[in-house]
């Protein structure tokens, strides 16, 4: 390591005052500074020594299909790419109708692409464009360079499509259809996968991907009712609310994925007994909804009461108050501890690979190590790397979507 | 309470006759009697002030006419409806009845006009376009109709609760409660509250008021009626009041706010 020492002159400029102000104020501060700053730079070194040297990365390029779709026949991967593309192009007619309706309000600035809007766009799809690009990069076939340019131009078309749609305004019965049209997409992408390859057999980062999907969708609807539960003023309600809830929070979810996995057939015959995918997503929806109810009920909790009483006292129906007033208020306060669990069961998808013998993207980066090209090298070191920075990339992409939402609903500007 | 039990009286259709009648009305918070044997009525296109301490059961009474709070016995009707434990009954009362809160309690993730149009749409089904434009009259009556794509938060503490004047009135109701609505406001932001609820008295709204705002009692209010220790004490016409108290706790609490 080199260090640089200024130069005796007259006025030192505008850097070393600050080093000094913020770094070196005390001796204390400037030991501090050296040590942690000697230690931030030996690991970082070394990070990127192994990284960009001495990393064997052909273990990843050579099993990337293993690793995000696992053993997904390849005659059906152009399925993956079309479903992949319409699933964007849906995102983003969905975005685009949002947007146009809040230019509609006058809620929100216009479509211009201006530059801050071009800043705003890659701090929220530049590391994720970024991490697909460097997928590509390790990729020998054209199959995923096409498939991501049909995300591209679906994601781009869907939001130009969704802004002009949302333009105008429509009657009730074109607008219910369109939300059901929109709604029956996925169940139709899901019904052509499963035709070609069934649920049981989604492997690889595709699995995590689908089950933390299917999950976070499943559990919502389930916690909220929970949460409305163990507040509601029915006794054995209140009662089978808090005893779910209670009971499996105090359950570790591994040993969950185990039972799911063992105890099943004491319950149902083997016969119809569901498989693996399927139990494991019916373990995240149960283990997360358990952690959301109570999140909700914090929600619930922080809506003053007079919110309540001023839409009694407006004479709304009991449903009315709840699922106009109170709840969409209850779930703004807490966007940030939600997308928390839902990021959570995001990772702990990769439980599932042990738990129940899935192959999921953890289970593949491990036994790709065993193969006969890599085994005995330690190669697990580079796979779990790679493992756990997609995971990042997908976490931290959620926990920035988040932070973007709060604001967009002004959480703490009422 | 029995079915064969007839309302006191049918709905009312002139000045005068009864819209609010309470009759041997107590409520017990726990152990605690916040009020004891309250009987008042209101007639309609009548303006009833409330005026009494802090805790002497104020609120506690307005809240039990719209069912905010449950009496423990007694007779409430309101407009030819008895509140028992039916819930059509109450929601139809509540329906009936507007009610304005000191902290105002706009809906703050809705805009001013959903704030407005979301009870006449859900609770009487009135078409979208027909609800819009009822609360802009009701924005323009209440003087801010430029506000009305605005959220609660953007606005003053006066244009808020003119706001929460406007979204009672959009439910077209026979009685207006008011609890303590200028309590919250800057001092310089009480006299368009004021304005408005005097508007609303001339134009012949049956309301009942707690304030301690007496320049508006003397102003508009048919009558006053003081509560003490959960008790109506005394009831009179403002000149009453102020020329005239009879009872000692009045006399006291008259010398403490004048
Ligand atoms: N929800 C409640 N639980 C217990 N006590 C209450 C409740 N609401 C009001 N009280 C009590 O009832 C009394 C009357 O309250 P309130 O009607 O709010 O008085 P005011 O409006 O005249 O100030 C007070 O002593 C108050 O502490
Ligand atoms: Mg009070």
């Amino acid at each position: 390591m080199t260090t640089t020492t200024a130069r005796p002159t007259a006025a030192p400029p505008p850097a070393v005052i600050w080093a000094r102000r913020h770094l070196f104020r005390t001796p204390l501060d400037a030991a501090l500074t050296v040590i942690f700053g000697a230690l931030a730079l030996y690991v970082a070194f070394r990070l990127a020594r192994f990284v960009l040297v001495t990393a064997r990365w052909d273990i990843i390029a050579t099993n990337l299909k293993l690793l995000m779709v696992g053993n997904w026949d390849t005659v059906h991967l152009p399925r993956i790419a079309i479903a992949l593309a319409v699933l964007t192009t849906l995102g983003g007619l969905i975005a685009g109708l949002i947007h146009a309706r809040q230019v509609r309000r006058g809620t929100a600035v216009g479509m211009k692409l201006s530059p801050r809007r071009i800043g705003d766009l890659t701090r929220r799809f530049g590391l994720l464009v970024a991490t697909v690009l460097l997928l590509l990069a390790l990729t020998t076939t054209t199959g995923p360079w096409v498939m991501m340019a049909g995300v591209a131009v679906g994601g781009v078309l869907g939001r130009v499509v969704g802004g002009w749609l949302g333009r105008r305004r429509y009657r009730r019965s074109v607008a219910v259809a369109g939300v059901l049209a929109m709604a029956l997409v996925p169940v139709a992408l899901y019904r052509y996968l499963v035709d070609a390859v069934p649920l049981a057999e989604w492997e690889g980062f595709f699995f995590n991907i689908t089950a933390a999907m299917a999950g976070i969708i499943l559990c919502f609807p389930l916690g909220v009712l929970l949460a409305l539960g163990r507040r509601s003023k029915l006794p054995l309600l209140r009662t089978m609310a808090t005893v779910y809830i209670e009971i499996v929070r105090g359950s570790p979810l591994f040993v969950l994925l185990l039972l799911a996995n063992v105890s099943l057939e004491f319950f149902v015959p083997p016969s119809i007994a569901p498989s693996k995918t399927v139990r494991a997503i019916v373990v995240f929806t149960i283990f997360t909804a358990a952690y959301l109810a109570e999140i909700v009920r914090g929600g619930l909790q922080s809506v003053p009461r007079g919110q309540e009483e001023a839409a009694k006292s407006l004479g709304l129906s009991p449903l009315t108050q709840m699922s106009r007033i109170v709840l969409p208020q209850a779930l703004r306060n807490v966007i940030p501890a939600q997308i928390g669990q839902f990021i959570s069961l995001f990772k702990d998808t990769t439980l599932a690979g042990l738990g129940l013998g899935i192959l999921d993207m953890l289970t593949v980066s491990d036994a790709i190590t065993q193969q006969p090209g890599f085994v005995g090298q330690r190669l697990i070191i580079e796979t779990l790397t790679f493992t756990a920075f997609l995971f990042w990339v997908g976490s931290f992409t959620m926990s920035r979507e988040s932070q973007r939402l709060e604001r967009k609903l002004g959480v703490g500007t009422r | 309470m029995t079915d064969t039990d007839q309302p006191a009286f049918t709905d009312a259709t002139r000045a005068g006759d009864p819209v609010i009648e309470l009759e041997h009305v107590d409520k017990f918070f726990g152990t605690f009697q916040a009020l004891k044997d309250i009987n008042l009525k209101v007639g309609l296109q009548e303006v009833v002030v409330v005026i009494g301490p802090s805790g002497s059961g104020k609120s506690t009474m307005i809240r039990c006419i719209n069912r905010l709070e449950e009496h423990d016995a007694g007779r409430i009707v309101v407009d030819g409806i008895e509140l028992t434990a039916d819930i059509r009954n109450i929601q139809e009362v509540r329906r009936e009845t507007g009610m304005v809160f000191q902290q105002f309690n706009l809906f703050p993730h809705l805009s001013v006009m959903d704030n407005i149009t979301l009870a006449p749409r859900q609770a009487r089904r009135i078409p979208k376009k027909q609800a819009e434009q009822h609360a802009m009259e009701l924005l323009e009556r209440v003087q801010i109709p430029e506000q009305a794509r605005k959220y609660p938060g953007q606005l003053s503490g006066g244009q808020q609760q003119r706001v929460a004047i406007a979204r009672s009135l959009a439910m077209r109701p026979k009685v207006m409660l008011f609890d303590e609505p200028t309590s919250a406001l800057d001092p310089e932001m009480i006299g368009e509250v004021l304005d408005v609820m005097k508007d609303l008295a001339r134009g012949g709204m049956t309301m009942i008021v707690v304030t301690h705002e007496m320049g508006f009692a003397r102003e508009v209010a048919d009558r006053v009626v003081f509560m003490a220790d959960a008790e109506i004490v005394e009831v009179g016409t403002p000149e009453h009041f102020f020329l005239d108290p009879q009872e000692a706790r009045t006399k006291l609490f008259l010398s403490q706010i004048l």
